[in-house]
């Protein structure tokens, strides 16, 4: 296997008592756009400005092409960054700022202005190569960032929530462009935002942080369908949170089911909604554990038959509960549906096209496939 | 014409729009009259009086001679060589203190600006309270500083920096660092309020970029200082120009400024006229300097403005 671009090992940075990133490790290999995902305060910026050079780590190393730059200045690191404020030089043009780096590096004159042309070719800001950033409206501030952090081609690029100061028809556009960019240099990128679209549309890898941790690393979709704790689950999209309570072993639903299936692999709950679910066998969960389960709203499936038992024999531990509309209400290009089943409440959503024909008060069967729940132990940990 | 299909209630917005913003200029036009009238009362009327007791005929037996029209003043002091010598010196003078007061406010409000906790407060206090000292005590502080058996040669004599004291009063130095004692506190905060604008991440930008500390000062944070360097620069000269106290205090006996000039010639050989015409000199020197910083500040101010209202 080659030398990845960049290796974070064990990253751990503190200020004063809180420990704002960790014990991070991450790799991310040559030409792969790794988002780093998290809410505010999560210490995705702090990793992104160790990498960058900004932060000192108290612990651990960070390296690039193979080379420990853990201790090195942020002006001899081959990397780059786009600000989240952009932070253009308001004293210079477009055309200056963009061929800022190159000046650095100690490039001509002639060289550093056909490379600066270049890439404001390449970001489509040709025209206002003589423009102060003052002129500029967000969008042509954005650009010249990119263009500006690209002029030295680093080996890696390090964005910083770029886009979250622009409107949200623009930053939709301007994710399609960022791809498009590292599609064709096929720069390696680090993004980090808070938006988990922009992190499920431009990634290649997601890295999901929360308090200073890196949770889960994987790409988007095994993070999203097959998350390692709570935290992701409920991070990402929305859900159905259940608390439940581990059921005593003496209970009858702990037995084999009578046609010997696969009750054995699985512990079945108590649960508000009065029906059971049944997590996974696990050696952690004791009688009386707290478990969540999380039943996706678009993985719920609502119908007004009311055979609770129908279809759910050859799945045991499928969730089948009959259910009460409570309140419909239309959003848009949705209609969110809110169920009361047991003493909880759940929502689902369908497209207006599919949209279901109740009303409140109507009974309704909710059901979810076993493998359409999934369940975190009282630490948060997927069992 | 374009607005051509505006409804009377769009003309009528238009119209009470107009008097509204009227109103509030003819307010905000109140709100400076009182500026204006302190301006007028102790600075423009006293001048104008200035202006005509230098155009009165010189007198032996009095100040000056009421109602009459003379241009001895001026002729005096244009033909006085030590008067021009003065002059000279003096303009020498206020630009090596400006010189010196500019670079030592860029360095100190620089350090005030990267100084955390308590080393940016005593920074801040050394500049307060020394700001607020009254400009006679500075000025014995400085003579118990620099004087031969002072604070500062007792130190560098006693430590062997030094063979012999250093003289550093009653000579050109002496009258340098006095007055340096009294503009540099303003220099420092004309210089650190623009400094503090400064987007540090335009700093980590250029470092990011491949500067080096240095280059990133230079390329980043000087430009955008030069607004405040240049207000430092106007308030050094400008007050340098003037000066009295601190080379009188701590000055050379043979070479005076021409604030000592004007005094002497209005309290010793009582000619008020020649006197007049001197400080008219000096003042009118001085608001054409001050006019070129404007104009200077006003090449340089849209983008340092706007990097204010940017942060």
């Amino acid at each position: 296997m080659t030398t990845p671009v960049l290796e974070l090992d064990g990253v751990t940075k503190r200020f004063g008592s809180m420990t704002a990133v960790n014990d991070v490790s991450l790799s991310v290999a040559e030409g792969e756009l790794v988002c780093l995902l998290g809410p505010s305060g999560c210490g995705k910026s702090t990793t992104l400005r160790s990498v960058a050079g900004f932060e000192t780590p108290d612990d651990g190393a960070v390296r690039i092409e193979g080379r420990d730059v853990t201790a090195t200045p942020p002006n001899e690191r081959p990397c780059t960054m786009v600000f989240q404020n952009w932070a253009l030089f308001p004293n210079k043009t477009v055309q200056e700022n963009v061929a800022f780096g190159l000046k650095m590096a100690g490039v001509s004159e002639r060289e550093r202005h056909e490379r600066a042309a270049e890439l404001l070719s390449l970001v489509e800001m040709s025209e206002q190569a003589d423009a102060r950033p003052e002129e500029l409206s967000g969008g042509q501030k954005q650009r010249t960032a990119l263009a500006r952090s690209l002029a030295p081609d680093p080996d890696l690029l390090l964005l910083d929530e770029p886009l979250s100061n622009l409107d949200r028809k623009l930053r939709e556009a301007m994710q399609l462009e960022i791809k498009e960019i590292q599609a064709t240099l096929g720069t390696t990128m680090v993004y980090v935002t808070h938006d988990q679209d922009e992190a499920f549309t431009l990634a290649d890898r997601i890295g999901v942080m929360n308090d200073g941790r890196l949770v889960q690393t994987g790409p988007p979709s095994d993070v999203y369908t097959d998350p390692d704790d709570r935290f992701v689950e409920s991070f990402l999209g929305t859900t159905n949170f259940v608390e439940c309570t581990v059921a005593p072993a003496e209970t009858p639903q702990r037995k084999p089911s009578a046609d010997g299936g696969l009750a054995d692999d699985r512990v079945p709950l108590e649960t508000p909604l009065g029906s059971s679910l049944a997590a996974p066998a696990s050696d952690d969960l004791e009688p009386g554990d707290r478990v969540t389960a999380s039943l996706r709203p678009e993985r719920l499936s609502v119908s007004v038959d009311t055979d609770a038992d129908a279809n759910t024999a050859d799945d045991p531990g499928a969730f089948a509960a009959r259910a009460t509309v409570e309140n419909v209400l239309h959003r848009g290009s949705t209609v969110r549906y809110e169920l009361t089943v047991g003493d909880a409440t759940l929502f689902t959503e369908r497209r207006m096209a599919d949209r279901l024909d109740v009303e409140p008060g109507d009974a309704v069967m909710v059901r979810c496939g076993s493998r359409d729940v999934s369940y975190f132990g009282p630490a948060g940990a997927r069992v | 014409m374009s607005l051509g299909d505006a409804t009377p209630t769009d003309s009528d917005v238009r119209a009470a729009f107009r008097r509204a913003t009227a109103a509030v200029s003819g307010r905000s036009a109140g709100l400076v009259a009182p500026l204006l009238l302190f301006d007028l009362l102790v600075f423009v009327v006293p001048f104008g009086y200035l202006v005509r007791i230098s155009l009165t005929e010189q007198a032996t037996a009095q100040a000056f001679v009421e109602g009459t029209w003379s241009l001895d003043g001026y002729r005096f002091i244009a033909e006085s060589a030590t008067i021009r010598r003065e002059f000279v010196f003096t303009l020498g003078f206020a630009a090596v203190v400006t010189a010196l007061a500019v670079g030592i406010g860029l360095v100190y409000a620089y350090a005030m600006w990267r100084a955390e906790g308590p080393l940016r407060v005593a920074l801040v206090a050394g500049v307060l309270v020394s700001m607020f000292t009254a400009i006679v005590v500075k000025l014995f502080a400085a003579v118990l500083v620099f004087s031969p058996n002072g604070v500062l040669n007792a130190a560098l004599v006693g430590s062997g920096v030094i063979a012999a004291p250093l003289t550093l009063v009653n000579n050109v130095p002496g009258a340098v660092i006095a007055q340096l004692y009294i503009v540099v506190p303003y220099a420092v905060l004309a210089t650190f309020s623009v400094l503090a604008t400064v987007d540090e991440s335009l700093v980590e930008a250029a470092r990011d970029l491949g500067a080096s500390r240095p280059r990133a000062f230079l390329a980043v944070v000087l430009p955008h200082t030069v607004p405040g360097l240049l207000v430092a620069g106007v308030i050094a000269f400008t007050w340098s120009v003037g000066s009295y106290a601190a080379p009188l205090l701590l000055g050379s006996g043979s070479e005076r400024t021409v604030g000592i000039e004007v005094a002497d010639l209005l309290l010793q050989e009582f000619d008020w006229s020649a006197a007049a015409a001197l400080a008219v000199v000096v003042t009118t020197t001085v608001i054409a300097a001050l006019t070129l910083a404007y104009l200077l500040m006003r090449r340089q101010g849209g983008a340092s403005a706007e990097v204010a209202a940017d942060g």
